[in-house]
């Protein structure tokens, strides 16, 4: 404004004096001067006005609902007091004053009571420094099982903000009273559940059973939040006893593999006793097949020579004992004959069996 | 004069201005003011617009009426049946009359009332744990189980204290949040579980072996099961066979001598089938066809 001023009354020397009425020409002149900075501040303070109530408006975002307070008292009640995504306008502060919640958006809280003591670098490094001879209660977190054994677990909590106003309004740090609950719910599940199915056996069941409790303990303390999922992120032994869980995982591996070798035993020696009982059946079947069928072509023998033995039986024997005699001698290795001596005694024979030893197999050298 | 009236104007709202920033004060949905005249508590007054005599006539106090969360540290108590046990418990606590809460801790600091409510904890946990077994807390059975009891007994207690006190505090819930053993039982607990974790692996490998073992034996046992079956049925095809032979050789009871004849004649060819020396005289036939017609006899 005085600039202004200053400004009208700068260019004044510039302009040709009149020296007849000099005061009424001043005057005229700061008049004219007053009135033109009169609307400069006019125009000012019409835009102040018009920026004032600009400054009003204001977006909601797609993941997040903002309620107005006016003096101090949300807008509407209950779900009409919440807006929604788009351009909203309220009146600035002090009159009124935008609360902004994240809505839809998914959260997550982590409970790390049930964890050794780690350092946030340690965390990140994966560098763990080894654990001592106990667990100090003051900086060490862990679980107490039903069987009265001590393990670590860290689990992690998804959820979505269901009732803003309750969420804002209701709590100081309700994401802290989340925690809480879930820190509670997996002390609580731990409790109910032996070592062994807490980290081996039953990991879907404590899961499930962590989720319930917290789930209940929400709904409960009514903190305004719908529960996603939850996720156990590491169950593990104390760090102190990791050999002596490791040994009961081998020996568990152990027994499977004895149990393995085991049925493979038990399917060899009823595999090969299968085959030897089809052998042996099948042997006696062949041998009953062969006698029956040896007696048979006896018999048809036998019947087609007793007409011609019965003709002449002597003669009969001597031709058949002749032919096979031919035969036979045919085949032999060796015929000695040894004819009688002229004075019919029996003659002396001396005999050197020296056999030629059966031919080797093929394959083997024929040296000895 | 219409100039003169918008300058009034704006002197009469600044003046408004300045007035109802020393006259007026706002309260927060979810707060509570109280007010004070002269330090002497005089109101208290909820959500909205409220007027006020300017400083230091009246003077405003806002207070939070929402839940907060205490946690407090790890307290050692004695279990009823004289064990060690570390707890820590988280509470939900609000002020529900600013009235009663504000002169009780100065100026209604709120640091004060979370160290009386410490304590007020603090007795209330010791208490109960007392009245509690370990095995309440810990237990595979969960029926003997104690858990939400014991939390509601806590709960209760600490209400009833804070309702004795009269202090304007109410609590919205109670839990425990961990459980601890002195850092020395933590050693013995790892000892007894090594010890636990050696039986289980030696028990897990002999029940192994033994189960092994009994599969091998069944299976041997089966098998020679199955080979005497075979056996007795091999007997029983083989005697089928005899008995079928049987039946036919009533042929032979025809002739006895001509049957005796082709028996000994194929015997006679099955023996000397193959690689046999034989030794023969004049006597046997067709060699009896020499007989007499050689003459090797003596020379003298």
């Amino acid at each position: 404004m005085n600039d202004d001023a200053l400004n009208s009354k700068a260019p004044m020397p510039a302009r040709p004096p009149t020296p007849e009425t000099p005061e009424d020409a001043g005057s005229r002149a700061l008049a004219e001067a007053l009135r033109s900075s009169f609307v400069v501040v006019k125009l000012a303070m019409w835009v102040l006005v018009i920026v004032f109530l600009c400054s009003g408006f204001f977006t909601v975002g797609s993941q997040e609902k903002a309620v107005i307070l006016r003096f101090g008292r949300p807008v509407g009640e209950g779900e009409k007091a919440l807006l929604g995504a788009g351009l909203h306008w309220s009146f600035p502060y002090p009159i009124d004053d935008v609360v902004r919640i994240p809505i839809t958006e998914i959260q997550n809280v982590t409970s790390t009571t049930g964890w050794y003591f780690l350092t946030p670098e340690q965390e990140l490094s994966q560098n763990e420094p080894p654990p001592g001879q106990s667990l100090n209660p003051a900086v060490d977190g862990y679980l107490i099982t039903a069987d009265a054994n001590i393990v670590h677990s860290r689990v992690r909590l998804y959820y979505r903000i269901e009732d803003p106003t309750r969420y804002v309004f209701g709590f100081v740090n309700a994401s802290n009273a989340v925690r809480n609950a879930l820190d509670n719910a997996l002390l609580y599940t731990a409790a109910h559940f032996e070592v062994d199915d807490l980290l081996y056996r039953d990991k879907a069941g404590f899961k499930d059973d962590l989720q319930r409790r917290v789930t209940g303990l929400i709904a409960q303390q009514q903190l305004g939040v719908a529960v996603d999922h939850c996720e156990v992120l590491d169950s593990i032994p104390p760090r102190q006893l990791k050999n002596a869980f490791d040994q009961v995982t081998t020996a568990r591996e152990n027994r499977i593999r004895v149990l393995n070798d085991a049925h493979t035993y038990e399917n060899q020696v009823l595999y090969r006793a299968s085959a030897l009982t089809a052998a042996v059946t099948n042997e006696a079947a062949a041998d009953k097949a062969r006698l029956v069928e040896s007696v048979t072509a006896d018999a048809k023998r036998f019947k087609d020579l007793l007409p011609k033995y019965e003709l002449n039986p002597a003669l009969f024997t001597q031709v058949q004992l002749l032919d096979t005699m031919g035969s036979v001698l045919t085949n032999l290795q060796d015929k000695i004959f040894l004819p009688t001596r002229a004075d019919g005694k029996s003659r002396e024979l001396r005999l050197l069996f020296n056999r030629e030893p059966p031919q080797p197999k093929t394959g083997t050298t024929p040296q000895s | 004069m219409k100039r003169n009236l918008m300058i009034l104007l704006g002197g009469a709202l600044l003046v408004l201005l300045v007035a109802s920033m020393l006259f007026v004060f706002q309260v927060r949905q979810s707060e509570v003011a109280v007010v004070t005249t002269f330090n002497r508590l005089t109101r208290s007054v909820g959500p909205g617009p409220h007027f006020k005599w300017p400083w230091p006539v009246e003077k405003v106090y806002k207070i939070d009426e929402r839940i907060q969360i205490l946690q407090d540290q790890f307290t050692e108590d004695l279990t009823g049946d004289n064990f060690n046990l570390l707890t820590t418990a988280y509470v939900g606590w609000s002020i529900t009359n600013a009235i009663e809460f504000f002169p009780k801790f100065r100026e209604g600091s709120i640091p004060a009332a979370q160290r009386m409510l410490e304590g007020i904890l603090r007795s209330s946990k010791s208490s109960v744990v007392g009245r509690h077994l370990l095995s309440d807390f810990v237990n595979p059975n969960p029926q003997g189980l104690k858990f939400d009891a014991i939390e509601n007994e806590m709960e209760q207690l600490v209400q009833s204290q804070l309702m004795t006190n009269n202090c304007g505090i109410q609590i919205s819930f109670l839990g425990i949040k961990r459980l601890g053993l002195p850092e020395s039982v933590t050693e013995a607990v790892f000892r007894r579980m090594t010890s636990e974790r050696n039986l289980l692996s030696k028990g897990l490998e002999d029940q192994g072996e033994s189960e092994a073992a009994k599969i091998r034996s069944a299976a041997n046992r089966q098998a020679a099961e199955m080979l005497a079956d075979a056996q007795a049925e091999a007997t029983r095809i083989r005697g089928e066979g005899e008995a079928a032979a049987a039946k036919i050789l009533p042929t032979f009871q025809q002739n006895p001598q001509l049957a005796n004849f082709l028996l000994r004649i194929d015997s006679l060819e099955q023996i000397l089938k193959d690689r046999s020396t034989l030794i023969l005289d004049e006597g046997t036939p067709p060699f009896d066809l020499f007989r007499g017609s050689l003459t090797n006899s003596p020379a003298h």
